[in-house]
């Protein structure tokens, strides 16, 4: 095994980490070596969306990606939505609308939603972003009031 | 998971000399990873060295005249938002949708599906109705193989040692559609997916069906029964009839073999309706 020097931007400050295995996943680093365990591990197969965090801007699945691939990169984890305009209105729609049970899923859910408002703009419909949020699950079934917050959003742009 | 060494090659030469450094099991080829790294947590996989393909420059999509040509390693989300794509090749878009979910598109490539040749995979069947080839390069230079030539099995195709997926040629833009049916609309599997499309130049149809282990495949007897760019309800009923009679299909955990035979029926009948509207619309 090689470990090398990984340099990341996290949630606007730099990380030098040493000694990161090749084989080491986004998630992995993110929770256990920077202590940022906002991002859930839900099923480290792709498919629940609970360890989503925005690589660059962009939504990606932290279980499925290598940190070494992502060197040079900026990430942004829930941890980070506070700093970032589209993250506080996400949040504060959550917040209003209350759409979390358990909580689990709420992180993934927020990022992803983030970077769809960056990726699609405010013009986007929400019939269109929720069919792009369907990579997140909610284990309670609580989505009627994630569907809520996505609608108070769109409405809150116009 | 087991550990390995990760290295990503700075230009195409380093690559597929990476490659002949072991045998296909030790060496495995990394573009998106989302399908990679679900076999190396699984332990399915355990290669000693993985190569990855981040800085080799095929993340491009070009149109040169009718011909589309996507680069192996371009994140697949880079296509579906693509309007002009959307008009020549809505099928593609359509199937583009279907894999996994949008953080998972952040990173998949067309490259990657083809390589891993996943029996279930949502492009594979699009793929095939669009008569779409693959370019490969390799130690002997680059070869183009149609799609359908290059598939052998589940997870099986005709890559040669220490060749790798450049790009995906598309011939010719066609109205086309894709349909599949599962229980989640997100991260899920196909239970059966079918593609049509009509080719405006050969005057001809093409369907393909996936989720019908072990490969996706055409559909060149029912294609027959389609005589023109609008159908009669009778010759469409004819074409979904005999697929979903005579094409080879297994029980297994995701559906019964008799579900998937009634699946393929109907999915076929509206994918076919909705390329010959397509056909209309455009006159």
């Amino acid at each position: 095994m090689t470990e090398k020097t990984l340099s990341l931007k996290v949630n606007g400050r730099p990380a030098e980490l040493e000694d990161v295995p090749d084989s080491e996943r986004l998630l992995d680093t993110l929770r256990w070596r920077l202590s940022l365990k906002g991002t859930k591990e839900g099923c480290r197969s792709g498919d629940c969306g609970a360890c989503t965090v925005l690589v660059d801007g962009v939504s990606t699945l932290s279980c499925l990606t290598l940190s070494h691939e992502l060197n040079g990169s900026t990430i942004t984890t829930v941890e980070g939505m506070r700093d970032d305009p589209d993250g506080r209105r996400v949040q504060d729609a959550f917040a209003r609308a209350g759409a979390l049970q358990c909580g689990y899923c709420t992180p993934g859910f927020v990022v992803a939603l983030t970077g769809l408002l960056k990726e699609r703009g405010s013009r986007a419909p929400p019939p269109e972003i929720l069919r792009d949020l369907a990579g997140n699950l909610c284990r309670c079934t609580g989505y009627s009031a994630i569907v809520r917050a996505v609608e108070e959003l769109a409405k809150e742009r116009t | 998971m087991p550990s390995f060494v990760l290295v990503a090659p700075a230009t195409v030469d380093a690559a597929i000399a990476e490659l002949k450094t072991g045998s296909p099991g030790e060496v495995a080829v990394l573009a998106g990873g989302t399908d990679l790294l679900f076999d190396l947590d699984g332990a399915k996989a355990a290669p000693r060295r993985v190569v990855s393909l981040r800085r080799l420059p095929w993340r491009t999509s070009d149109w040169n005249g009718p011909v589309l040509s996507v680069g192996s390693t371009l994140p697949l989300r880079s296509l579906e938002n693509d309007p002009e794509l959307a008009a020549r090749h809505p099928g593609l878009v359509d199937a583009i949708r279907a894999v996994g979910s949008v953080q998972l598109r952040h990173r998949a490539t067309l490259g990657g599906n083809l390589g891993r040749a996943a029996p279930a995979s949502d492009l594979l069947p699009i793929l095939l109705a669009l008569d779409a080839e693959v370019e490969l390069v390799g130690p002997k230079g680059v070869r183009t193989l149609a799609v359908d030539r290059f598939l052998v099995g589940a997870r099986r195709t005709r890559l040669e040692p220490g060749e790798l997926i450049r790009s995906v040629r598309f011939p010719e833009p066609r109205p086309s559609a894709y349909l599949w049916q599962r229980v989640r609309p997100a991260n899920d599997i196909s239970q059966v997916a079918v593609a049509a499309a009509f080719s405006p130049s050969k005057r001809s149809w093409s369907l393909a069906a996936g989720g019908v282990p072990p490969r996706a495949v055409r559909l060149p007897d029912a294609e027959r029964f389609l005589h023109s760019a609008t159908p009669s309800e009778a010759e469409i009923r004819s074409a979904a009839e005999h697929a979903s009679r005579h094409l080879e299909i297994a029980t297994d955990r995701r559906a019964s073999e008799d579900y998937r035979r009634h699946l393929l029926d109907t999915l076929l009948g509206r994918a076919v309706r909705s390329v010959s509207a397509l056909t209309v619309r455009a006159r």
